[in-house]
C-alpha cells in the first residue's frame, strides 16, 4: 500500500535520512520507535512530502511519487504542485501540537477538507464532520473555538480532521508528547479504536507500552536509518546492539 | 500689546466652521481611500516578497525600500508634478493626494502584512497542506485570516498616521483642513485659534478611529480568536 524506497534527505550538511526503505501494507500497523532526532519525524514527513525528499520514491496505491522542481519550468512546478495534494488527500496526518485552526471552529475544522478538496457541498460536509467529531467524543463542543478546548480536545479535533476525509493511511507524529499526562490515554484509546478498525498506520512514539501493543511491526531508527525492523516479540529479544540500548534506557 | 484685541478670539473660527468641516471631511476622505487602497496594493506586494520567484521578490523589495524611504513631502511632488512632466499625466488634486499616500502607506502595510503572515505557524500551513488543500487554498482559508487578526492592530495604527498625514498635501493645495485652517489663519490674523482648531479636529478623529479599531478587535476575540491585542494587553498587566 506504502512503500518507501531508498528516501534521502538532508538539512544542509546535516543527514537526517539516508537511503530508507520500508514496506506498508494494507491494514497494517507500523511503530517507528528511535532516540530523539534520529529522523523519525522527517520520515513520515516525507510520505506526504510535507517534507520532500532529496531523492527516492514514496509509491502509495501502486503509484510513484517524487520530489519535483525545475529550475525554468514554472508551469511544471505549478502542475506539480497541483497533483499533490491528492496524494496528501489519502494520507491523514496527525501532529505534536495538534495544529488545529484556531480560528474556525470545531465542526469548520472537520468541513474544511471535506468542503475544499473533497468537494462536497456544505450542508453535507457538515454532516460528515459532525460525524466524525461525534466519533472522538466531541459532540457537544461542535461551535466550540479550539482556545476553549483542553490539549486532548484539540487533538481529538485534529484526529477527526483527518478521519473525516477518509484516508487510506493514518500518520501520526508523537500525537501524545504536548498532553498532559492524564489526557495520554484517551488520544491511545483513539488510536487503538482505529487499529481495532483495520486501518493502516504509521505511528511515531516514545509511548513504548503502547507501542508494543498495537503494532504489527516496529522500526527502530537510529542516525538516519532503520537498524532494525521487526515483530514486536523480535524487537523486544533483540540482539542488534543499538535497538538493544535504545530500549533497556527506556523500558527500565 | 493693544488691550482691545483679545489675547484668543474663536470667532472668526467659528465663521469659519462651514470651511473647515469640509476640509476635514476631505481629509478624512483622502485618508480613508488611500489607506483602502494601500491595504490592497500592500497585500499584493507582501505576498510577492513571500512568493517563490526572485523576479517577484526583488520587485516587492524594491517598492517597499522605496515607498518607505522617500518622504511624503518629496513623494506628493513627485506624483502631482512629476507625472506631469515626465509622463504628461495630469492628475487632479485629490486624487493626487490619495495616490501619494496609498502609495507610501502600502509600503509599510506591506511589510506590516508580511511579518503578520510569516507570524502565523508553519505549523498551521502543514495541517492545511496534509489535508490535501493547495498552497492557494491554504492561504486563503488559513494563512490570510490569521493574519488578518495579527494585523489589524497595526493597520490602524497606520491609518492614524495616515490621517495626520494629510495635513502635507496642503503643498499641492489640496483643500483640506490643514490648508482650510492656513488660508483662514491668513485672511484672520489668527493663526494659534485656527491651528489649533484643527489640531483638535485631528485628535478627535485619531479617537475615532482608534475606537473603531479596539471596537473590531474586541469583535474578533469574542468569536473565540485570542489575537495579539489581548496578548499585549497580559503584558501590560504585568509591567
Ligand atoms: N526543518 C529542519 N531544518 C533543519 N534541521 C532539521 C529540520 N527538521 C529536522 N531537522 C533535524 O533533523 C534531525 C532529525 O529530526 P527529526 O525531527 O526527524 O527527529 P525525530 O527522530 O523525530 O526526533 P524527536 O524524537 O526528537 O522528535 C534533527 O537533528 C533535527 O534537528
Ligand atoms: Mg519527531
Amino acid at each position: 500500500m506504502l512503500e518507501i524506497k531508498s528516501v534521502s534527505k538532508s538539512f544542509g550538511e546535516l543527514h537526517v535520512l539516508k537511503d530508507v526503505n520500508l514496506n506498508v501494507a494494507k491494514g497494517e500497523v507500523v511503530c517507528i520507535i528511535g532516540p530523539s532526532g534520529s529522523g523519525k519525524s522527517t520520515l513520515l514527513r516525507c510520505m506526504n512530502f510535507i517534507s520532500p525528499p532529496d531523492s527516492g520514491e514514496i509509491v502509495f496505491d501502486k503509484v510513484s511519487w517524487r520530489s519535483y522542481r525545475s529550475k525554468f519550468n514554472v508551469l511544471a512546478n505549478l502542475r506539480y504542485e497541483k497533483k499533490l495534494p491528492q496524494l496528501r488527500a489519502e494520507i491523514g496526518m496527525v501532529f505534536q501540537h495538534f495544529n488545529v485552526f484556531p480560528h474556525m471552529t470545531t465542526l469548520e475544522n472537520v468541513s474544511l477538507g471535506l468542503q475544499k478538496v473533497r468537494k462536497i457541498k456544505k450542508d453535507e460536509a457538515k454532516q460528515v464532520a459532525t460525524k466524525s467529531l461525534e466519533q472522538v467524543g466531541l459532540s457537544d463542543k461542535l461551535q466550540v473555538y479550539p482556545d476553549q478546548l483542553s490539549g486532548g480536545q484539540k487533538q481529538r479535533v485534529a484526529i477527526a480532521r483527518a478521519l473525516a476525509l477518509n484516508p487510506k493511511v493514518m500518520l501520526f507524529d508523537e500525537v501524545t508528547s504536548a498532553l498532559d499526562p492524564e489526557l495520554v490515554s484517551g488520544i491511545l484509546d483513539e488510536i487503538r479504536r482505529l487499529v481495532r478498525e483495520g486501518m493502516t498506520m504509521i505511528i511515531v512514539t516514545h509511548e513504548m507500552k503502547f507501542a508494543f501493543q498495537v503494532a504489527h511491526r516496529i522500526v527502530f531508527m537510529d542516525q538516519g536509518k532503520i537498524v532494525q525492523v521487526g515483530t514486536p516479540a523480535e524487537i523486544r529479544n533483540t540482539q542488534e546492539p543499538r535497538a538493544k540500548a535504545f530500549l533497556s534506557s527506556i523500558l527500565e | 500689546m493693544d488691550n482691545s484685541v483679545p489675547l484668543f478670539d474663536f470667532a472668526a473660527v467659528w465663521s469659519s466652521r462651514a470651511l473647515l468641516l469640509e476640509g476635514f471631511g476631505i481629509a478624512m476622505f483622502c485618508a480613508t481611500a488611500a489607506i483602502i487602497l494601500a491595504m490592497i496594493i500592500g497585500l499584493f506586494i507582501a505576498l510577492m516578497r513571500l512568493s517563490n520567484s526572485r523576479i517577484l521578490r526583488a520587485f516587492a523589495f524594491v517598492y517597499t525600500q522605496l515607498f518607505r524611504g522617500v518622504p511624503l513631502y518629496v513623494l506628493v511632488i513627485w506624483v502631482y508634478f512629476g507625472l506631469a512632466i515626465v509622463a504628461n499625466i495630469n492628475l487632479p488634486k485629490i486624487p493626487a493626494g490619495i495616490i501619494t499616500l496609498a502609495l507610501l502607506n502600502s509600503g509599510y502595510l506591506s511589510e506590516t502584512f508580511r511579518s503578520g503572515i510569516l507570524a502565523v505557524s508553519v505549523g498551521q500551513s502543514e495541517a492545511g497542506a496534509a489535508i490535501g488543500l493547495t498552497k492557494r487554498q491554504i492561504k486563503r482559508f488559513i494563512v490570510l485570516p490569521q493574519a488578518f487578526r495579527i494585523v489589524l492592530a497595526p493597520s490602524g495604527n497606520q491609518f492614524v498616521d495616515a490621517i495626520k498625514d494629510t495635513a502635507i498635501l496642503s503643498i499641492i493645495g489640496v483643500p483640506e483642513l490643514m490648508r482650510m485652517a492656513q488660508q483662514q489663519a491668513d485672511l484672520f490674523y489668527r493663526p494659534f485659534e485656527f491651528y489649533t482648531t484643527a489640531g483638535i479636529l485631528y485628535f478627535i478623529a485619531v479617537m475615532g478611529v482608534t475606537k473603531l479599531f479596539t471596537f473590531i478587535e474586541k469583535r474578533m476575540s469574542r468569536i473565540g480568536f485570542t489575537n495579539s491585542s489581548q496578548k499585549l494587553t497580559n503584558v501590560g498587566e504585568y509591567i
